[in-house]
């Protein structure tokens, strides 16, 4: 292909074809992109999506959900099936940033505690959160505090990796000038290694955030009782295909909500960096 | 004025300083050596170096790069431990990095995540407390007023390195361990840069080593100019710099400046020339 052609596709996606639209438009393109695309793929049945409800029936189900129709059996609706999955995602994040992060920085700053702690925590680390469900049934037997548990596995561990990574990867440079400045270790602890550890920890609690969300939709299918993962379940068992979309719908928006706030907070408190 | 030479500061600083004029901030390198032995290589940067820097006295350590100069600053400072010999200040040999010497590096070490009065006011916080609007004078002085809450990321190059030279003058060292600090300057800022540091070392007296491969930033500054081989480094000549205080950057258009130049320069020649043969040879 001639150097020609590629500058005239180039130029067509760039500026030819699409040339005005303003960034809002383009989104709002994606979604309705998006939206066309679902809407075709269950009119035509292409794989089993004959089987599925298309975006015009969801977006009913969702209103009427949106309205406090009840979801499931238990009389529950959509918000507080939200709230549920919610509560245990914030009350799971918030222990596991209490413990991963102490922890962290410990084994970051300590090769005592490095060698006693991490080596036993590194066995359980690529076990999947979800693979800890039934071991949360049996020592905890009331399904919320079992749920909280596995999120909490899941959140704990990108927390935990990357505060440590934070701390080993802290420059030397300004641990010195701490030092010439007067500073004794619990002051470069305090002033330099946990604020320089910082960006690492915000991007830590980020994945962590992101973790515990699927984990909470999988442990609540399993053993939730109540939550949108147990809705989007039970659906699935009655075949209520736009329930099962609403569920998704819901959680991807609880999941966009969340990871904006740990977004916005983890960039206010890292504002000194040059890359903001 | 204080200089962490009170004796109530630090237990350790209370044997006498062998200095009889009563004035701190001595330095005397005593055979120092230091190699380093990353992976299979063994590089020796200072061998066998000697030199004695007094109270008070402003000695530039000239060199060309590579030859083991910022090792040598980094062993007076505390952060290298000398694989032979030691460096002594105040007759107590250095172990650690100490309030007593201060360090300015070319590539500031301002700490990204303080606002640059946070910055300034961290060494005095540390011990003794800080003075209520002591940090705002010297911005001042330093030409930073308005950029008290600012992060040194918003700072131009120029900017970080006063700020810098703030946050050392803020905590009263005895002495100024400075390591190329306005190398990487442009000309006018540089020459800005060492006006304000003549101002501040006439006024305040304290014992500063200046490393630079600049030969006229060395004969403008200083007192002493010792010149290194190249590596291993080691004083191959100390020339003294009798132009009379206070000085400005005038003063490198005087005939005796010229003179003094040609000696250094003369020195580092030579220097040079055996390092190419030694090349050669080997
Ligand atoms: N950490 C290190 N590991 C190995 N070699 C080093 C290290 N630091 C410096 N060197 C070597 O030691 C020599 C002196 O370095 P340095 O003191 O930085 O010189 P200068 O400041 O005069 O440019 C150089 O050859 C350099 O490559
Ligand atoms: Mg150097």
């Amino acid at each position: 292909m001639s150097t020609t052609t590629i500058e005239r596709i180039q130029r067509r996606f760039e500026g030819g074809t699409v040339p005005m639209l303003t960034k809002r438009v383009r989104q709002l393109l994606s979604i309705v992109l998006f939206l066309g695309l679902w809407s075709a793929l269950v009119r035509f049945g292409v794989l089993g999506f004959d089987t599925f409800v298309g975006p015009e029936t969801t977006l009913a189900a969702l209103l009427e959900a949106l309205s406090g129709t009840a979801m499931t059996e238990g009389g529950e609706t959509i918000y507080e099936h939200a709230a549920f999955s919610a509560f245990r995602v914030l009350v799971a994040v918030t222990i596991a940033v209490l413990v991963a992060i102490p922890l962290g920085l410990t084994i970051g700053t300590s090769r005592r505690w490095e060698d006693a702690l991490f080596p036993a925590l590194e066995v359980f680390r690529p076990v999947p959160p979800v693979a800890w469900v039934p071991i949360a049934l049996l020592l905890l037997p009331t399904f919320r505090s079992g749920v909280i548990f596995v999120v909490f596995v899941g959140a704990f561990f990108p927390i935990l990796i990357n505060t440590i990574e934070g701390v080993k990867t802290v420059e030397a440079e300004y641990v010195q000038a701490a030092a010439s400045l007067g500073a004794g270790s619990r002051d470069i602890f305090r002033h330099v290694i946990v604020p320089a550890t910082l960006p690492s920890i915000v991007t830590g609690v980020s994945l962590g955030v992101g973790l515990a969300w699927i984990t909470v939709v999988a442990a609540e299918m399993i053993a939730g009782g109540v939550g949108i993962g147990y809705i989007i379940f039970q659906a699935y068992r009655l075949l209520q295909t736009e329930v099962i979309a609403v569920g998704m719908i819901a959680i991807g928006f609880l999941g966009y909500v969340s990871a904006a706030a740990v977004h916005r907070t983890g960039h206010y408190l890292t504002r000194w960096q040059e890359t903001n | 004025m204080s200089k962490h030479d009170d004796p109530t500061d630090d237990a350790s600083t209370a044997e006498p300083a062998p200095d009889t004029t009563g004035k701190t901030g001595a330095i005397a390198l005593d055979n120092l050596n230091k190699t380093y032995d990353p992976e299979g290589e063994h590089v020796v940067a200072v061998e066998d170096m000697d030199l004695d820097v007094a109270a008070e006295e402003f000695v530039a350590l000239l060199g060309p790069s590579g030859c083991g100069k910022s090792t040598v600053l980094e062993c007076i400072a505390g952060y290298l431990e000398p694989t032979e010999g030691e460096v002594v200040v105040d007759g107590t040999p250095v172990t650690d990095p100490d309030p007593k010497r201060g360090v300015v590096f070319q590539e500031n070490r301002l700490f990204p995540w303080k606002t640059i009065k946070e910055n300034v006011e961290f060494g005095p916080r540390m011990h003794e407390g800080v003075e209520e609007g002591r940090a705002e004078s010297i911005l001042d002085e330093m030409g930073l007023d308005g950029f008290e809450d600012a992060y040194p990321s918003e700072l131009s190059g120029g900017m970080q390195q006063r700020a810098e030279l703030a946050r050392l003058l803020a905590n009263d060292p005895a002495i100024m361990l400075m390591d190329e600090p306005f190398s990487a300057l442009d000309a006018l800022t540089k020459e800005i840069m060492q006006k304000k540091l003549l101002e501040v070392w006439e006024r305040d007296n304290r014992t500063v080593l200046f490393i630079t491969h600049d030969v006229e930033e060395a004969i403008l500054l200083a007192d002493r100019v010792a010149i290194m081989t190249a590596r291993p480094g080691q004083i191959k000549d100390v020339i003294d710099v009798d132009i009379d205080r206070p000085r400005d950057p005038e003063v490198v258009t005087t005939d005796r400046f010229t003179e003094l130049r040609e000696r250094a320069l003369s020195v580092i020649r030579e220097e040079a020339e055996r390092a190419l043969e030694q090349e050669d040879g080997a």
